[in-house]
């Protein structure tokens, strides 16, 4: 890949890869790390991947692995089963617009990990269920729950931020919240 | 399916329309044509993450990040090129095979999209992930054809009679190297979207062109190209070959 290629490529995907890291890592200076060390692996080994139409996908697999490989204890991801969503969890809507960027991604990362990852591929870049699945090598099944179970926890974290905001947010689209703030 | 399970299943369903044809999610698009409270959840559901979208994709990039990954790359990559003779010697070989190869491609060459295609499809792709917006919004077709002619922009002679039928989203206006190239979307009866891309001028790449239709298939996306005299058209829809086909006549 030429100077000018790998600029482009640059171009297009630091600042996603850059919002994909800091939705994991919880820190500005780690996500620029991770999106840098990411690039960095692109530069010394990208020419081993044929298919150039991949090298997206290339670059939000390989940062989710180099997260993984940095965290020091291992996570045991949690069996997410339908039943462990509830319905009301997936029925009433926070009003996302009322929060600022920097509010949501903090309700985002306030979302367990396993769940964080899908949730954020699936936001950032409307990846396909299918693509998640292939690129955070989990069944289409797993990624389904922890999409289904994220957004119902994210919806939480939002809730809650709601209530700390108090009257400054009307709830959306759901008469039951407009009651319960009102 | 109940209703849960199909709330289960559709939170998996991007918010920018691309899954309309996926078969997984039928039959919960199903239940919720069947299902007025569904419905009401889904589209709900819909707007929450378009709203989300856009709030993580409004995060801001440190100012240096993209210098500093430019500059460290330099150092990461491995080192070649260390002897003059291999150097010169794979990049002879090399122009022997791209003279080879242009032989070849130029005698076998299969269909392909132009590059004012790949920007169309560029922005397209904007329009139904929200990163822009329409010029103009109309459910009439009719109504967006003379809003562009009315902005100089180029507008589609008429429609064929199946596209004619369907609603418009809105239509867009941009350029390809300083041509004018105009888009409207539409909306399908199987909840996808089909898009119809005009251009007044006839691209240097594209003057081969004739009257009936070339398709290509190209990351999912089915795309037909003609010309009418001096106007393009491109019609493009996520499906298959024989989706499209139904809206050229």
């Amino acid at each position: 890949m030429s100077a000018t290629d790998f600029q482009r490529l640059v171009d297009r995907q630091y600042a996603p890869l850059y919002r994909f890291a800091l939705s994991l890592s919880k820190s500005e200076a780690d996500a620029a790390d991770l999106t840098q060390q990411t690039f960095f692996l692109w530069a010394s080994k990208g020419d081993q991947l044929r298919d150039r139409s991949k090298a997206k996908s290339w670059l939000f697999t390989t940062l989710y692995r180099e997260f993984l490989g940095r965290r020091r204890h291992e996570v045991r991801f949690p069996k997410i089963e339908l039943d462990d969503v509830r319905e009301e969890e997936m029925s009433i809507l926070p009003n996302v617009n009322a929060f600022d960027s920097a509010t949501v991604l903090q309700a985002l990362r306030e979302v367990e990990e396993p769940f964080r990852a899908p949730l954020t591929l699936f936001y950032l870049e409307q990846f396909s269920y299918q693509k998640i699945a292939d690129m955070l090598e989990v069944p289409i099944g797993t990624v389904m729950s922890r999409l289904s179970r994220g957004k119902a926890l994210l919806r939480q974290r939002l809730f809650s931020k709601e209530k700390l905001l108090g009257n400054k947010v009307v709830a959306f689209q759901s008469d039951k919240r407009v009651e319960s703030n009102g | 399916m109940d209703n849960r399970e199909a709330k289960f299943v559709l939170n998996a369903y991007r918010p920018g329309g691309q899954d309309a044809n996926d078969p997984r999610f039928a039959e919960a698009l199903e239940q919720v044509r069947r299902d007025p409270v569904l419905e009401r959840w889904f589209v709900d559901s819909i707007t929450f993450d378009t709203a989300m979208t856009e709030k993580l994709r409004a995060i801001e990039v440190p100012p240096d990040l993209r210098e500093n990954i430019l500059a460290g790359a330099k150092v990461s990559r491995p080192l070649r090129w260390s002897k003059p003779f291999v150097k010169w010697a794979i990049a002879a070989a090399l122009i022997s095979m791209a003279i080879l190869g242009s032989f070849i491609w130029h005698n076998t060459r299969p269909a392909y999209l132009a590059g004012w295609q790949d920007q169309a499809l560029e922005v397209i792709s904007t329009l139904v992930r929200n990163e822009t917006s329409f010029d103009a919004q109309s459910r009439n077709a009719g109504e967006l054809l003379a809003w562009l002619r009315a902005n100089h922009a180029p507008a589609a002679q008429e429609l064929s009679d199946n596209l004619g039928k369907l609603p418009s989203l809105g239509c867009k206006r941009f350029s390809w190297n300083g041509i004018p190239v105009s888009v409207i979307c539409f909306m399908r009866p199987d909840g996808g979207l089909i898009h119809l891309v005009t251009t007044n001028a006839v691209p240097p790449s594209s003057r081969s062109l004739k009257t009936a239709p070339e398709f290509v298939r190209q990351d999912g996306w089915a795309i037909a190209t003609w010309r009418e005299g001096d106007t393009t058209y491109m019609l493009a829809l996520e499906g298959s070959r024989d989706q499209l086909r139904t809206y050229l006549l």
